[in-house]
């Protein structure tokens, strides 16, 4: 990683040192938002009941039949089986600065009410509202918020996003609102604990807010395009090339001309109807055929590579398997080793980077129960 | 009772809507964020195809895109690349807590407004920058947009059909995700200046803020050492699963069974279901099973389908179109969408931070400020300026209230 000139290592690692989050129910939002404590150095229990966390037996699994999922969302924790019927006997909700949950998972016995400390509820749809108690999924997420919608071929169906995109999402906006509760109460603007309320669907709304602005404002999106051709941008999309995928965006008249320039294309460039992205998208059937026959020449890489030297916004679409082997992200260790049941395994790092104090870098797992004996008998 | 985060000052240099929203979230909780922005290089988020027609149309304050993360912000205009502009800048950093930027690569050394400067003002700041690729590595000043981040992230390998190119899910997709994370990182940080009043630097890349959400697909790869396939809205263990048309166009309605209660409960809805068997039967036959369940969902709205769906215990919702969230239950009943009055545009709607500790949501003092509308606030107030010397600036165009087109555009 490059110095920043003038930067003062703080010899003591981890922010959140001294913080102490307990999550009790261990959904991947819970999870992730705990995380992301703990990447930086807080003290975070997984409070499991006797069969541990639903994530434990998220795919993919190592060999032994442990999960990696799990293992990713959950390195440097600790691990604690429940044992008390009333979830607040816990020995370890009493140090908690912090409690976040899943309110589906709670049961009445283990509730957390008279709680006189931070909670932090991650749901599908929100503590309140006529959907609160409806079943929700990642899916359903990207179906109410109107992401899905937009996904896919004008005929449909539009397409699911795979894997936990929106819990992920939910998660890091849980993270944020209680953080900035934390830091209120550090700064002396709140003394009394708070209850915090997190919506998955709301802060997945983060993509599509603007779409209901726009509807409101009279300018709706028109229907889905197709798959990777959104309004208002063109070209965009992600196109084969010799060898490979290039990611493609053109914004401005500027970068239009340049590109045209790089595919060799430049009888289009001065166009005055093509200088525009919305009237480009609205020629697309015109241009597109000769942009690909003209992609289908090059090496993706060299068309990005060459097309960036140009100021125009390429990008390689790398595989996953490729992914390892960029060397942006290889030199900025945006993978780390995550350890566990005997195997090292490659999982996305922290995304920001505190240059003074920064975040652990992969990390072990605790196994269900690992720390029992510390915190069943008394903090040390 | 104070906000959150009250007391608390921002120098904002984003522009766009990552580095936008990532402050959005500061100003939301009560934290005094100024943006910046200068009559020529002004947020390209307010138009990338300014025209001198769409200045005289008053362009620049009418973008819904804009508006909507900007709100609850003060706006002051300062020219960076004029010297008296650049001190009074250095002077707002040596007031603030942090100062959050997402220029291209290079921009900010040029004018000797980097980390290693800033601190000679202000050795407490913290800086957050936030490029596309990071602000470190051979990719550090390549320019990407929110869709060149998804593209870069690989996350397209894993969405789709297996035949049809890799996929993107959203015209700008990395940009409100890199939003997120960019609050994030800063009160990661502002929580460590509080606790020690060390400020620092600190690096987000918004690739690398995608990679959590192509997780499942980078540990498949690592831990299998094999590429994971692509199933569209097929699940490779749960039938039925996918998304089936319903009355009216494309309208549709998404349905998730997971559990054998929640197959004995289709069933009910759907007696025609009855013959296809256990869990393997149905997988087997996952095109007859789903043709029939389309032929139900077909004689339903979406809405509807979801209720009648979820009544039964299912995993099942309609898909929303902008439209549709204007009239979402769920979103009316929590007062998702806060409505405020802005100049030049009149009422506007809003969404609101998507976390409480209220039963309302946490309430939009402001809606997002016109172009220099606090420049007297802050040159006055804060930096404690006399009125001529706020006259001479706008003099020399250092600072003012109308956009003008720049010698040359770099958004």
């Amino acid at each position: 990683m490059a110095e920043v000139p003038g930067q003062e290592v703080n010899a003591e690692q981890g922010v959140f040192q001294g913080l102490t989050i307990v999550d009790v129910s261990g959904s991947v939002a819970t999870s992730y938002a705990a995380k992301l404590f703990a990447d930086y150095g807080a003290l975070v229990i997984n409070l499991e009941p006797a069969h541990g966390f639903a994530t434990r037996k998220l795919s993919p699994l190592l060999a032994n039949g442990d999960s990696a999922m799990h293992a990713y969302l959950n390195t440097n924790k600790h691990s604690v089986v429940a044992t008390q019927s009333c979830l607040m006997d816990e020995p370890t909700m009493g140090q908690a600065d912090l409690v976040i949950y899943d309110p589906e998972s709670l049961s009445p016995a283990g509730g957390l009410s008279g709680a006189e400390t931070n909670t932090c509820a991650i749901s599908w749809y929100g503590l309140s509202g006529p959907y609160n108690g409806m079943r929700g999924s990642d899916a359903t997420i990207q179906a109410l918020s109107g992401l899905m919608r937009g996904i896919g071929q004008p005929e449909g169906p539009p397409m699911i996003p795979p894997g936990f995109q929106a819990q992920i999402i939910g998660g890091l906006s849980a993270f944020n609102g209680a953080l900035g509760h934390l830091l209120a109460q550090r700064m002396g603007n709140r003394c009394a604990p708070f209850q915090l309320d997190a919506s998955i669907l709301e802060a997945n709304m983060c993509f599509t807010d603007l779409a209901a602005i726009n509807a409101y404002l009279g300018n709706p999106l028109p229907p889905r395009m197709g798959i990777n051709r959104f309004p208002p941008t063109y070209p965009l999309g992600i196109w084969p090339c010799k060898d490979g995928w290039l990611g493609v965006t053109n914004l401005t008249p500027g970068q239009w001309k340049a590109f045209c320039k790089l595919l060799e294309l430049e009888h289009f460039a001065d166009i005055e109807l093509f200088q525009s992205s919305i009237s480009r998208l609205e020629s697309a059937d015109i241009l597109e055929p000769e942009i690909l026959a003209a992609l289908s020449n090059h090496s993706a890489e060299d068309l990005f590579y060459r097309g960036q030297a140009m100021r125009i916004p390429l990008a390689r679409v790398p595989t996953m398997e490729e992914l390892f082997e960029v060397d942006q992200y290889r030199s900025r260790q945006a993978f780390s080793q995550v350890q566990a049941a005997g195997e090292s395994f490659a999982a996305p790092s922290t995304p920001f980077r505190l240059f003074a104090t920064p975040p652990h870098f992969g990390g072990p797992v605790a196994e269900l129960g690992a720390h029992n004996r510390i915190w069943n008998s008394g903090h040390e | 009772m104070n906000k959150p985060l009250e007391g608390l000052r921002i120098v904002d240099l984003t522009m766009g809507w990552a580095g936008p929203l990532a402050t959005r979230s500061l100003a939301d909780m009560g934290a005094q964020v100024i943006k910046v922005e200068s009559c020529e290089r002004f947020d390209w988020w307010r138009s990338w195809e300014a025209t001198e027609a769409w200045i005289a149309d008053d362009g620049a304050e009418k973008s819904p895109q804009y508006l909507s993360v900007n709100r609850n912000k003060l706006n002051v205009t300062l020219d960076l690349e004029h010297p008296r502009g650049r001190e009074l800048l250095l002077q707002l950093v040596a007031r603030a807590d942090a100062l959050v930027e997402n220029y291209s690569g290079g921009v900010l050394p040029k004018l000797k407004l980097d980390y290693a400067h800033l601190i000679e003002t202000n050795p407490q700041i913290v800086m957050v920058s936030m490029p596309a690729f990071g602000s470190t590595g051979p990719w550090s000043e390549f320019r990407a947009y929110g869709s060149t981040v998804e593209h870069s992230s690989g996350l397209p390998h894993l969405v789709g059909q297996p035949d049809q190119p890799p996929t993107m899910q959203h015209v700008a997709f990395g940009d409100a995700i890199g939003g997120l994370n960019g609050t994030a990182a800063i009160l990661t940080a502002l929580w460590h200046k509080q606790r020690t009043g060390q400020g620092q630097f600190v690096d987000l890349s918004q690739v690398e803020c995608l990679l959590p959400l192509a997780a499942q697909g980078v540990l498949h790869q690592s831990v299998h050492g094999e590429t994971p396939r692509r199933y569209g809205n097929d699940h490779p263990e749960h039938a039925p699963y996918g998304v089936y048309p319903c009355q009216g166009d494309d309208a549709w309605v998404v349905i998730q069974v997971t559990t054998a209660r929640q197959w004995e409960a289709m069933q009910t809805l759907i007696p025609e279901l009855a013959g296809f068997g256990d869990l393997a039967s149905r997988l087997q036959q996952r095109e007859n099973l789903n043709a029939t369940i389309a032929q139900w969902t077909a004689q339903h709205s979406s809405e509807a389908a979801m209720h009648l769906l979820q009544s039964k215990d299912i995993t099942a919702a309609k898909l929303n179109n902008g439209e549709d969230l204007l009239h979402e239950p769920q979103l009316k009943d929590r007062q998702y969408l806060q409505w405020l009055e802005r100049d030049y545009v009149g009422l506007q709607p809003n969404a609101s931070a998507p976390f409480r500790t209220e039963a309302a949501p946490i309430p939009i003092e402001s809606p997002a400020p016109t172009l220099g509308q606090h420049n007297h606030f802050v040159l006055e107030d804060i930096l404690q300026l006399s009125e001529s010397e706020i006259a001479e600036l706008a003099e020399l165009g250092i600072i003012g209230t109308k956009p003008r087109l720049p010698k040359t555009q770099s958004p």
